[in-house]
């Protein structure tokens, strides 16, 4: 795996930040780290991470409004971005907003285990490596 | 004159049958009786036994005696191909002219596997040489119930069979998983309506993968949505896309308790 890769993680809960964060940095992989949408942005925006992993439901921003605001960005609008949320969409402005900004992978954290998430990661990566 | 004939029968093939024809004749020089006659009687063949079991000796004596009884000696011997013997018994059978009978043997149980010999002859009056008759067979450990031969025969075919089928078996899973599994193309729907389409088949597949035709069932119930029975290919959507796509998430999570997660197709 390419250790130059930089994963920004924007979750507001402390604690599995934390263990995402780790688990990523046992993988080699370069860490960003923001507690809500608005620090999301701002780190997104100006350090460019090589894929973002993002959770829905935070204060201040929440995931979806911080992913429209990076897809605004000429460089937002291709960077892989994984939803990790435990929000179903069962609500049709959701659905609307994913499709519009296409995260790679919609993911209900209640059914993956962050190892298998780490797996995604890589793939993705892997893949735009290839391209 | 003493002639002894052995024949075998073909049609019992899970016995073994010795006809052990015995034909005594009077050594008188004035005989003035018919010459003796030579009868066989079918009997089935084993050519295998195992050790503890019963080795089943078919015996006829013929032309024995001048109408009254008279009485026979009869020795039986099992002998290995060296010569040894590993059983041996004898009796006395009254005869009058003919006699038939089934002669049991049982074989040692430590009989050690391999090829035997079972003889029999007979002494009669002023015999002056015992007529004797042999014929080997084999001694072949069972293995539950089988012989061993035989149990590693029919071994060797079912875990040959069960290989064959374990093999086509998988193959024609895959090939079916893949067949089921395999993404639906959607490219002949306009860009706009594709997203939701693949969404939403991707969706349906990923759910039939983990809990089986229950979730082609559920997306079949679902308003706007019109799919293949069989395949789960999207073919319509008559609702807001986007509504379809919250209505089968909700549907999976109330039917199956089930979240529903998505990955987006490259385009």
């Amino acid at each position: 795996m390419n250790t130059q890769k930089t994963i920004l993680v924007v979750e507001d809960e402390k604690s599995l930040r934390d263990v995402i964060v780790d688990i990523l940095k046992i993988k080699n992989f370069n860490t960003l780290e923001a507690k809500n949408g608005i620090e999301g942005v701002e780190m997104a925006l100006g350090k460019h991470p090589d894929l973002i992993l993002l959770d829905l439901i935070m204060p201040e921003m929440d995931g979806m409004t911080a992913l429209k605001k990076i897809r605004e960005d000429a460089w937002g609008e291709k960077v892989p971005v994984i939803i990790l949320t435990n929000l179903s969409a069962t609500d049709e402005q959701l659905v609307e907003d994913m499709v519009t900004h296409k995260p790679i992978y919609y993911l209900i954290k209640s059914d993956w285990n962050l190892r298998d998430v780490v797996a995604k990661i890589e793939k993705i990566l892997e893949t735009q490596n290839a391209i | 004159m003493i002639r002894i004939l052995k024949t075998k029968h073909p049609l019992f093939a899970a016995h073994i049958f010795l006809l052990f024809v015995l034909c005594a004749v009077f050594y008188a020089p004035a005989n003035i009786y018919a010459a003796p006659e030579v009868q066989t009687t079918s009997a089935g063949l084993i050519s295998k036994v195992a050790p503890g079991e019963l080795l089943p000796i078919s015996v006829k004596l013929l032309n024995f005696g001048n109408g009254s009884k008279v009485d026979v000696s009869i020795s039986y011997k099992i002998t290995d191909m060296e010569g040894k013997a590993i059983y041996s018994a004898e009796e006395t059978v009254a005869v009058e002219t003919t006699a038939t009978f089934i002669k049991t043997i049982q074989i040692p149980f430590g009989t050690i596997p391999g090829q035997y010999i079972a003889e029999s002859s007979i002494a009669y009056n002023n015999q002056v040489a015992p007529a004797t008759a042999q014929f080997s067979f084999t001694v072949e450990k069972k293995i539950f119930g089988l012989f061993q031969s035989d149990f590693y025969l029919y071994g060797g075919i079912l875990i040959l069979v069960s290989i064959i089928v374990g093999v086509i078996s998988h193959f024609w899973i895959k090939r079916r998983r893949t067949m089921r599994f395999a993404p639906e193309d959607y490219s002949d729907i306009p860009h706009g309506e594709r997203v939701f389409y693949e969404l939403i088949s991707d969706t349906v597949m990923g759910m039939r993968a983990q809990v089986g035709e229950s979730a082609l069932d559920i997306a079949k119930q679902i308003d706007g949505l019109v799919i293949d029975e069989k395949t789960g290919r999207v073919l319509k959507l008559t609702a807001k896309p986007s509504k379809v796509v919250a209505e089968l998430v909700s549907g999976y999570e109330k039917a199956l308790g089930k979240k529903v997660s998505f990955s987006f197709r490259n385009s």
